[in-house]
């Protein structure tokens, strides 16, 4: 699935005398089955080209396109669609239902396409498997670590089979070994031909083998 | 999307009411409590209601009494048969009656005077003629009383008999032969019933006065052209027509009402400080829930019917609730406490039993400003929500 970023700029209007230029005329093109790692530091607008990628917010100038389909100026209901159709995103305060189960949280993107019992079960139970979350189906997300919690995101990010994985500072909450586990995660689904886009200035994440491009940026510029 | 109900949803949104236990518990028990409360009102003043109307319309269709100075004053038993003389009477019947005030209790009774062989102007009083045989009356005066005067009675240690003072200061000693049924009419229960031959003497009140006339007329329709025929032939009468009585018992029973209208405003203002408390906004965590749904692929819609679910399964809940709380607290428990604000016409308080109605209009009623309005509570803030940029929710 190819993503086309043109002469986009976002700019947050905080009030009417404060403004924020998180982007700034940023264009950039990712392949089908790329995987591309943003670099900089924070603030330097990385999260934003996640968001307008994802749809999560549009842009004030530029266009984003996905698969020749413009998606900036989608309508919401549309855009929502879109995300649920082809995106998969890890948040990097992973942006769980804390007080829901593993599984609940899990089956959260399916709910909308009203599935049947049994294509839920299979798609939950697969997911859970390949992401090692399993055996805490039925714990509430509050009282798992740091590392299950993510687990658990990257689990509800792939659970409708998105073309394109999303994740925002995925290892900002996790210590070096967990960090390291997320990145074979990151490889195995590399192997899916998934096209997948990182935001991080985790220094784990640079120069790895199976990462096809290193973007740096920098007050919301392609430096 | 498929059309069929989205069980899932269904589930998250059951899910989410039993992940805010204490909310819900809350919002669960303010909403049944005023729905409870509303209900009640409306079923305690139509059951109410009701039991005037019936009451009224047991009452006598014309009531003459004499005037003088302004002032009501016994009548000649003779006029009887003048006005039994107009076209359209059907029968006429002097009555003997006052109110004793019983000191010791600080109550008034209503003593009615009944003449067995006479027709009785109304249907308790023949019932209690036939129950209790007054013709078996020969030395020792009696008398039947309600419910209420047995217990006033009681609570003195009159449990035989009561010992009336007559206006001269000399005492009249009446035994108690029974009592009515606490269920008969909201009137009964402050009533003593004996002989007239009794209670003219209790009272002083000659052979050949009456305190009223009531008088039946054959066709209800010339209820008031009959009354006008009275007011000509005895000009220095009263006469007062069951119209009359109504308008008199309806003005009691809306000023009690007013007190729970009063009451209704509250119940009805308190509910519309939670919907706008509500409506004013959502919590950082339920703006964050919809921010995430919303990232994730729900659709606005998705979002309100899943909140529609929610609000819809509270309120529904709560008003079942309440309304079942309501019909076990009218109609099995009599309403304890709220009644009182009613019942009692007189000092005595009545021990009538408020007769089962089952007002569809009410429920329909109290649901649709309850229900409704605070699925709509709901909604709003939410749609708010999420129609924004998921990313600027979650942020």
């Amino acid at each position: 699935m190819m993503i086309e970023l043109k002469n986009l700029t976002k700019i947050y209007e905080l009030n009417t005398n404060d403004k924020v230029i998180a982007l700034k005329d940023i264009s950039l093109s990712i392949n089908e089955g790329e995987i591309v790692v943003l670099k900089g530091s924070s603030g330097s607008g990385k999260s934003t080209i996640l968001s307008l990628i994802a749809a999560l917010s549009k842009p004030t100038s530029g266009e984003v396109i996905v698969d020749a389909k413009q998606i900036s100026k989608l309508p919401d209901s549309f855009a929502s669609v879109y995300r649920r159709d082809n995106i998969g995103f890890v948040f990097q305060k992973y942006n769980l239902l804390t007080n829901l189960s593993v599984e609940d949280n899990i089956l959260l993107p399916l709910i909308p396409l009203n599935p049947s019992q049994l294509e839920v079960d299979a798609k939950i139970d697969e997911v859970m498997k390949k992401f090692e979350i399993i055996h805490k189906k039925d714990t509430l997300v509050r009282n798992l670590s740091g590392g299950e919690q993510q687990r658990v995101a990257i689990a509800r990010a792939n659970v409708n089979d998105p073309k394109i994985i999303i994740a925002d500072e995925p290892t900002a909450n996790l210590d070096e070994k967990l960090s390291l586990n997320f990145i074979e995660i990151l490889r195995e689904l590399k192997s899916l031909n998934k096209t997948i886009i990182i935001a991080t200035h985790d220094p784990l994440f640079f120069g790895l083998d199976f990462i096809d491009r290193e973007i740096q940026i920098d007050n919301g510029k392609i430096a | 999307m498929s059309s069929k109900i989205n069980i899932y949803l269904i589930k998250y949104a059951i899910n989410s009411i039993l992940r805010q236990k204490y909310k819900t518990f809350f919002i669960v028990t303010i909403f049944t409590f005023l729905v409870f409360l509303l209900t009640s009102i409306f079923f305690i003043t139509n059951s109410i209601r009701y039991e005037l109307d019936s009451t009224v319309d047991a009452l006598p269709q014309i009531i003459v009494q004499k005037i003088k100075a302004g002032r009501h004053y016994d009548i000649d038993v003779d006029k009887v048969d003048e006005i039994l003389e107009l076209s359209g009477v059907s029968d006429a019947v002097a009555r003997v009656w006052g109110y004793y005030y019983f000191e010791n209790a600080g109550v008034n009774f209503s003593v009615v005077g009944i003449d067995k062989y006479e027709n009785q102007y109304k249907n308790s009083l023949q019932s209690i003629v036939n129950k209790f045989d007054f013709e078996e009356s020969s030395d020792e005066p009696f008398m039947v009383v309600g419910q209420g005067v047995k217990e006033v009675m009681n609570s003195s240690y009159f449990k035989e008999y009561f010992n009336f003072i007559k206006p001269d200061g000399t005492l009249k000693k009446v035994n108690i032969r029974g009592v009515f049924d606490s269920d008969t009419q909201l009137e009964s229960n402050d009533m003593i019933v004996m002989s007239n031959e009794t209670i003219r003497e209790i009272f002083d009140i000659d052979e050949t006065k009456a305190t009223d006339i009531v008088v039946k007329v054959a066709n209800p329709q010339e209820v008031s052209m009959v009354a006008s025929k009275i007011k000509l032939m005895l000009p220095d009468s009263r006469i007062i027509t069951t119209q009359d009585l109504k308008i008199s018992y309806q003005n009691i029973f809306d000023y009690k009402s007013g007190v729970f209208l009063a009451l209704f405003i509250v119940s009805l203002f308190t509910f519309f400080i939670i919907i706008y408390d509500k409506s004013s906004g959502l919590s950082s965590e339920e703006k964050r829930e919809i921010g995430i749904l919303k990232a994730i692929g729900w659709r606005v819609d998705d979002v309100l019917k899943e909140k529609f679910y929610e609000s819809f399964i509270i309120s529904f809940f709560s008003y079942m609730l309440g309304s079942t709380l309501t019909f076990a607290y009218v109609y099995i428990f009599q309403a304890p406490v709220l009644r009182e604000i009613f019942v009692g016409y007189s000092q005595l308080k009545t021990t009538f039993e408020l007769p089962f109605i089952f007002d569809l209009q009410t429920l329909f009623l109290v649901f649709f400003i309850s229900v409704p309005v605070y699925v709509a509570a709901t909604i709003i803030p939410s749609w708010k929500v999420a129609t924004l940029e998921a990313d600027e929710v979650i942020r």
